[in-house]
């Protein structure tokens, strides 16, 4: 960890950086971006506090990030065999200060049109990140996504959004 | 082509209806047809014992849950202040407003958004606003018709279903032999029961309701549909020391799934009465699971070595109870159908707690329903992709018939039950038996086995 002041625009290229990763998914180098101890959260209730306790869509830790950036490449995953494209826009980025660990805790809101399996979705909410500064650049050691229909059912999703 | 429907009437006939199921195959109608999903809705799910929630989720007087009991019906289970538990039908007696519109939450009593009328939390009216604008015109306020009118329900340890039917039998006969895995799920909690718990997860499927059925003791599938996972797991841990994968319940919840023919054949599949079957008992793909020390501890202390053997020895993969509720007694978790058109469903994933068992159950639960049944795993979504294509392949009419063969001239009649391999279609045969008598109202029997029609 670093004492250097956040940098917005650094920050903001950071995320835009992340979800170029998502739009023609690249897992291998978006997983990167991440710390060992990282986790990907995708709560299935607004408000919701605990990933441990109560269902989530997406609870992944980094371990879960390995095993799942090499089944979406497998040939054998029938659910792959349809491309997904994405198409992300980043806004409202604010960086709040930092959090007890020392990250940088940032808030934006995020849209996604989707496009799978002859169908055109949107899905649309914040993100919160909880990154790691140091003199490399940043690391995200968490990231959870607040969907505004996150309580709908859901379709199929192969991918982090 | 067959003709079920009159043209001009547009009623059913029985007998044609019957002839699209025949002991080894199936008409690619079941799937595709609009107005048989439709009757689908009334003979089956209008007649069978549906799955609406469980008492847990109405613990207090006026706690209620609402939900459907087919494709439209709204229904509201709900504890009354008597205690005791109801389902009713939502909908408001005066001008038929669906009195409750929010999935849970207490009441003293229902008011309706529009005019008011009010309803006691055991169905009956309790009060119109400006009654005396009835008086002399014939409407009695105490005539029952002006209550939410009731559901036939019943509950088994806390399972509450609700038929639309006066004619179905009792809740206990109707489940039968099935019964004992509702009940090995409760009596895996130390305490002999379970609660809702850890919320749910809604995955939309874009397929008729019977192809998830039909996949639930599919044991033909797993290696080749779910291959890659498994390899993905399994290459991803060849990379970790071995005391790193020890410590992860993902590297025992996943590699099961690229089991063998043989091992799955082991499993055996059991069918009963109603459509209702399970597969696995001796074994199954949670047969390995390791068992947490202070879970175990517990069970000890309520059951004795003995009985807690019995109980945990007991491992069945999927069970359906026809056609609304599948559960997994080994992992507490349950899957719920329910069906919105012929060709989309919602499928609910729940989660129970077994009660006095440690928190890590539920989390493993509650693990194991991320990693497989929901819309964001890598197990459930390459299951859909197949659902998905099977509706869209059964739109050819290169051929009209879905076969279901697989060993069925080793299925094994017992007292109450059908049992067979673990690779056979004697799951489908048992759905499709109820299917074609619920549909073509004919009696239902005991699945049994039979000669091959070829």
């Amino acid at each position: 960890m670093s004492d250097q002041t956040p940098d917005l625009r650094a920050i903001e290229a950071f995320l835009y950086d992340e979800a170029n990763l998502l739009d023609n998914p690249d897992l291998d180098r978006w997983i990167e971006l991440y710390s060992e101890d990282a986790t990907y959260w995708m709560p299935v209730l607004p408000n919701q506090q605990d990933p441990l306790n109560h269902i989530s869509i997406f609870y992944d830790d980094r371990v879960m990030m390995e095993v799942r950036r090499r089944n979406f490449v497998h040939p054998r995953a029938a659910s792959k065999d349809h491309a997904v494209r994405a198409s992300h826009i980043i806004g409202n980025v604010r960086c709040s200060g930092s959090n007890e660990q020392g990250d940088l805790v940032v808030t934006s809101n995020f849209q996604c049109v989707l496009y799978y399996r002859r169908e055109q979705r949107l899905y649309a909410g914040t993100y919160l990140h909880h990154l790691i500064q140091s003199d490399k650049g940043f690391k995200i050691r968490h990231k959870k996504v607040n969907l505004i229909n996150c309580d709908a059912p859901q379709k199929t999703l192969t991918i982090y959004l | 082509m067959i003709e079920i429907f009159d043209p001009n009437t547009h009623q059913p006939d029985d007998a044609q209806l019957a002839s699209l199921v025949q002991p080894t195959k199936l008409h690619r109608r079941l799937y595709i047809d609009e107005q048989i999903f439709e009757l689908e809705m009334q003979r089956i799910w209008g007649e069978a014992w549906i799955f609406i929630g469980h008492e847990s989720q109405v613990k207090n007087p006026g706690d209620y849950y609402t939900t459907q009991i087919n494709h439209r019906i709204p229904v509201i289970l709900v504890r009354d202040r008597s205690g005791a538990v109801n389902v009713l039908h939502n909908r408001c007696a005066h001008k038929g407003a669906k009195l409750v519109d929010t999935v849970e939450g207490n009441a003293r009593a229902f008011r309706c958004c529009y005019h008011g009328w009010t309803f006691n939390t055991d169905g009956s009216l309790l009060k119109i606003p400006n009654e005396s604008g009835y008086e002399g015109t014939g409407f009695n306020i105490q005539d029952p018709s002006n209550n939410l009118q009731k559901v036939r329900c019943a509950s088994h340890r806390g399972f509450v279903f609700a038929t639309l039917s006066d004619t179905a039998p009792e809740l206990n006969e109707w489940l039968g032999g099935a019964r004992e895995v509702l009940d090995n799920l409760c009596d895996r909690a130390p305490d002999g029961e379970v609660e809702v718990a850890g919320g749910v997860l809604r995955y939309e499927h874009d397929c008729n309701w019977k192809l998830f059925l039909e996949n639930l003791n599919d044991t033909m599938h797993p290696m080749v549909t779910h291959q890659s996972v498994v390899q993905a797991a399994e290459d991803y841990i060849a990379t970790l020391p071995p005391e790193a994968s020890d410590q992860r319940a993902e590297a025992e919840i996943i590699p099961p799934f690229g089991a063998s023919y043989e091992n799955f054949e082991d499993s055996g599949i059991t069918g009963f009465a109603y459509g209702h079957h399970y597969d696995g008992g001796k074994t199954s793909i949670h047969a390995n699971y390791s068992v947490n020390p202070d879970y175990w501890a517990a069970m000890l202390s309520s059951y004795g070595e003995q009985r807690s053997k019995e109980i945990l020895s007991f491992n069945t993969h999927n069970t359906l109870y026809y056609p609304s509720l599948t559960i997994k007694s080994a992992v507490q978790n349950i899957r719920v159908m329910r069906p919105v058109a012929v060709d989309k469903c919602i499928i609910e994933t729940w989660s129970f707690r077994l009660k006095g068992a440690p928190d890590e159950m539920l989390q493993r639960t509650l693990l194991y329903s991320r990693l497989i049944n929901s819309s964001a795993s890598m197990v459930g979504p390459d299951d859909l992709e197949a659902y998905s294509r099977i509706q869209d392949g059964l739109q050819s009419n290169g051929s009209d018939w879905v076969e279901m063969h697989r060993q069925f001239n080793r299925d094994k009649q017992l007292a109450d039950r059908t049992v067979g391999g673990g690779t056979s279609d004697l799951d489908m045969r048992t759905q499709y038996q109820a299917w074609q008598a619920y549909m073509g109202k004919l009696a239902h029997h005991i699945p049994t086995g039979g000669v091959s029609d070829e």
